[in-house]
């Protein structure tokens, strides 16, 4: 069998009458014509890493009698008997079901995505991006770095989706990645580090011609290798509480960790619970529940040039861009059609109304599951970065993660920074090395004072966020601006 | 034995790399997985996927490239396409400032002792059964939901170079159960573990008993709200899992030993790192793990020591850090360990582990890890599962979610009592391929002074 498109496609519709015909109210089926990765990791100079990865294969999704069976396979030539598998795994299913799932109305949609991209990465010639590269690790050669970690990653996709219901998405996904890293022990014999991921301001395109932006990327080897002098021969953060004022590079985990996946709906309804784990939220809470400080706008964003945008997600849904969080309330959550019914059964009122296009799936063998999207702050009014240091009389700004551990209801956490700069009576002081900061997350967000103007907001990609059974590894962005939060546990005792 | 048209199809790939003069790795995976997900007490999704992979790196003086093919991977052509990208990577790529070690297969093995045909297809039905038997058992109890995963399946790995002609090829079976139950009002949770690589090893009534013998502490006491300092903890199996992994990643890596970002970067084998009750070994050999017996640069795995009686006495190098560092590789250029803590002279069974740590926190899951400084060996979590106070040797309450900072070291060095048992604990993980993988640890260990440093109000 011609294994193109055009043979596929009639093939899965064939299926879907056959599904339908067995008693199914809906199927679907994702048909990765092409997922190539590439992946470049430069450490001390050598390459460590340098493979081209291809992927091809379909997955299908039937729901029979409100329960979901899943199968996939590479043998395009056995897509009815994948179906079969798929049948079976939702009559199985059906043997313990709980709430039924149901798509709600249907949806029937045509459409297609294409990301911006003005170079494709995977046109440019490997022995260019090495020399780009090699470039920067070059600049980052100094008699202070012991090590010096430099990668780039690149995704391309080819998605054909259907579904019973006659939708019909083809959409090419294309992200970049890049990082650079350098590393030394300090005076204590304890290894630092400083590093800094491709990002953004939100605006442009996201093909190669990014990652080569001075401005998101390369331009900041000399930055870093100064920052991490700097931290060689900085002290420790002493405990105590005082006020933290989070750059983006450390923000966008702290929305990540203690709203993202807080308000995945599969969580909050408990999916996810033997795994990832739950929430602290709950259905009924929806609507009403005060989150943080009026100061706390989140949405769900569209930002053209993100890893968190798609086009449409894993079951049809065009992706839109909507509140989360508004002036500190929780107004909606991160969900797929299939468990709205269930959310507003649970609530014992109508808490979401629509599909908040969260449906996922990291490649053709799995599944979609809630994942975030672009799950951003909104920029506020309380300036630039300077001004909020000014308005600061005891503090720490911090930046990007060393470590991270989460309550399993994201009710608490606790983070680990590269750096931290003292701020005394509204001004920068000094550096200190070893941050850390702990706190309950309802309490720290209803800390939140400042939220840093336009200016300060950026866009960082997260390339690694891991959830669901089987395993699945997705991408994703944040858009955050700077934000204080007042009274913070930092640094540790011992 | 590995399928004939798959076998040749590879072989004839490393003919033609032979041919070509091209110096060529061939690793190829196959899984047959299937997985239950229950949620809210009710199957929430059934999967199953069949999937091939194949990995090819090429290797020319000190350049190296590599690619990789998920696909149906059934002909000549597409085999060739990848060895050709792997080459095209290759011959781009930049040399090494070292002499990178090239694949070779020390010797034939043809394992398959660990594959159970009725495991490999065991059915959703069965395993939705079991799960409905717990849950009707216990839901009336109490306002429980459950969730839980169930996975099994087969994988498949086999592995040639153009160095010989050698061949190394592994089928076995595995499968991993969890059961969670939840209370709806209080939120918290306990769960029941299993693993196996045989079907029929466990039943429902085993779960049922489990889940019973533990609900009247959580039902009857509300929450343990810890004080933070140092304190008295008995950790569980899959605890000691995670302790010892964290470990093993903070201070046993050749690569961050050299580059002095390891714990151990200032000590030299022989000395003394823990307690003497701690022997850490990677031990394919063990029967509570799954036991790999090569690794992808076709190394025979063996029994490897990395601490004996609390003595330093090995490193992990993977054939690129030991290519950098001029060191011997110790078989480690794979993803699923076979590491082990031995057992200790700690009395059998958690009753008597209890009655020895008398007064003390029983954290037998640590939940979202992470190694804020592994130059100190230091890690944080928090409790999860099952965990609970201990005074005068009885389970009194269960913990509110409680935060560990601490280091390796300072654990490892804080032993009470390790259990004369070892049990096996399942850390198999499915990102982008199914990877069994299995620990043996003690079924407790007991330390003095673990660093609590936050306790939430809730679990």
């Amino acid at each position: 069998m011609n294994t193109k498109v055009d043979n596929i496609a009639p093939a899965v519709k064939n299926q879907f009458e056959r599904m339908i015909g067995s008693g199914c109210s809906f199927a679907d089926a994702r048909f990765y014509d092409e997922d190539s990765s590439q992946h470049i990791v430069l450490y001390d100079g050598n390459l460590e890493s340098n493979n081209r990865g291809f992927e091809r294969g379909i997955g299908v999704r039937v729901l029979k009698q409100g329960a979901w069976g899943f199968a996939a396979t590479a043998n395009l030539t056995a897509i009815s008997a994948c179906f079969d598998r798929a049948l079976a795994n939702a009559q199985a299913a059906a043997k313990l079901l709980g709430f039924p799932k149901d798509m709600g109305p249907a949806q029937p949609t045509k459409g297609q995505y294409r990301p911006p991209v003005e170079k494709d990465p995977f046109e440019i010639p490997l022995s260019e991006k090495l020399k780009f590269l090699k470039d920067i690790d070059t600049s980052l050669r100094d008699k202070t770095v012991a090590q010096r970690i430099v990668t780039a990653n690149f995704q391309r996709r080819r998605i054909y989706y259907w579904n019973s219901e006659g939708t019909e998405i083809d959409r090419w996904v294309l992200n970049t990645f890049g990082s650079m890293m350098v590393m030394s022990p300090d005076k204590d014999g304890r290894n630092q580090r400083r590093s800094v991921e491709l990002y953004s301001d939100g605006t442009g395109t996201r093909g190669y011609e990014w990652l080569t932006n001075p401005d998101w990327f390369a331009g900041h080897a000399e930055r870093i290798k100064s920052e991490l002098s700097e931290i060689l021969a900085a002290e420790s953060l002493p405990p105590g509480k005082r006020d933290v004022i989070l750059l983006p590079g450390q923000g966008f985990l702290q929305v990540h960790e203690t709203i993202g996946h807080a308000l995945e709906l599969d969580r909050i309804l408990g999916y996810e619970l033997s795994f990832a784990g739950g929430s602290h939220v709950r259905p009924e809470m929806i609507g009403t529940l005060r989150y943080g400080s009026e100061k706390l706008n989140c949405r769900a964003g569209v930002v053209e040039n993100s890893a968190g945008t798609f086009g449409y997600d894993d079951e049809g849904s065009q992706q839109r861009d909507f509140m989360l969080i508004d002036k500190g309330v929780l107004v909606n959550v991160l969900s797929c059609r299939a468990d709205l019914a269930e959310a507003n059964a649970k609530a014992g009122k109508t808490v979401v109304k629509e599909s908040g296009t969260a449906a996922r799936a990291s490649a053709f063998y799995r599944s979609p599951i809630d994942r975030m999207t672009n799950i951003n702050i909104d920029p506020g009014q309380d300036g630039t970065l300077e001004d909020i240091i000014k308005d600061t009389k005891d503090g720490v700004v911090l930046d990007v993660p060393v470590s991270w551990s989460i309550g399993s209801n994201r009710e608490h956490f606790h983070f680990g920074c590269e750096i931290a700069w003292e701020v005394k009576d509204g001004r920068r002081t000094k550096v200190y090395k070893n941050p850390t900061y702990q706190g309950h997350t309802l309490e720290f967000w209803g800390s939140l004072d400042k939220v840093g103007n336009r200016s300060t907001w950026r866009l960082h990609q997260v390339p690694n966020c891991g959830k669901g059974e089987p395993n699945q590894i997705m991408e994703l962005g944040h858009g955050i601006p700077v934000m204080r939060f007042r009274n913070v546990q930092t640094g540790e005792k011992e | 034995m590995f399928e004939d048209r798959l076998r040749d199809l590879l072989i004839s790939g490393r003919n033609q790399a032979r041919k070509k003069g091209i110096n060529a790795e061939f690793s190829f995976h196959r899984e047959k997985s299937s997985l239950i997900r229950l949620g809210n007490s009710a199957v929430a999704l059934s999967t199953h996927e069949e999937l091939t992979r194949l990995d090819i790196s090429v290797q020319q003086g000190r350049k190296v490239g590599s690619s990789s093919l998920t696909a149906d991977i059934t002909s000549s052509e597409q085999l060739q396409a990848t060895l050709d990208q792997a080459a095209e990577n290759c011959k781009a790529a930049l040399g090494k400032d070292y002499e990178p070690i090239f694949g070779k297969v020390e010797e034939t093995v043809d394992d398959s002792a660990g594959f159970d045909p009725e495991l490999e297809n065991f059915s959703p039905e069965a395993k939705t059964d079991l799960y409905a038997e717990v849950v009707k058992a216990l839901k009336p109890k109490g306002k429980y939901d459950f969730s839980g995963s169930w996975s099994s399946g087969s994988t498949e790995m086999y592995y040639i170079t153009t160095a010989n002609d050698n061949e190394a090829y592994r089928r076995l079976t595995d499968s991993k159960f969890l059961m969670v139950l939840k209370e709806q009002n209080r939120k918290w949770e306990l769960s029941v573990e299993r693993t196996a690589n045989k079907t029929g090893t466990f039943m429902a009534d085993d779960v049922i008993a489990e889940f019973s013998s533990l609900l009247p502490i959580y039902e009857k006491n509300s929450g343990y709200k810890t004080k933070i300092g140092r304190q008295r903890v008995l950790f569980g199996p899959q605890a000691i899992a995670e302790l010892l992994m964290l470990g093993i990643w903070g201070g046993f890596f050749g690569r961050f030993w050299e580059e002095k970002r390891a714990y151990t970067a200032k000590n030299k084998f022989g000395d003394k790192l823990f307690d003497a009750s701690i022997t850490i070994t990677d031990d394919p050999t063990n029967p509570n793990v799954f036991g790999m017996p090569f690794d992808f640069s076709g190394k025979r795995r063996r029994p490897f020591v990395l601490v004996e009686k609390g003595l330093f006495k090995g490193l992990l190098y993977d054939s690129m850090a030991a290519a950098k560092y001029k060191k011997q590789p110790t078989g480690h250029d794979l993803s699923n360990t076979d590491f082990v803590l031995a057992p200790g002279n700690g009395p059998a069974g958690l009753e008597a582990g209890k009655k020895l740590a008398k007064n003390a926190l029983y954290i037998p899951h640590l939940h979202y890890t992470h190694l804020p400084d592994p130059t100190k060996g230091m890690f944080t979590g928090s409790s999860r599962f099952n965990a609970m106070r201990l005074e005068n040797g009885e389970f009194i309450a269960p913990l509110f979610s409680t935060r560990i900072t601490d280091t390796s070291p300072s654990v490892f060095n804080n032993i009470v009592a390790v259990s004369s048992i070892s049990v096996s604990q399942n850390e198999s993980s499915t990102y982008s391929r199914r990877m069994p993988e299995a620990m043996s640890v003690p079924e407790y260990m007991l330390c003095d002074n673990v660093r609590i440093t936050d306790v939430a109000d809730s679990f």
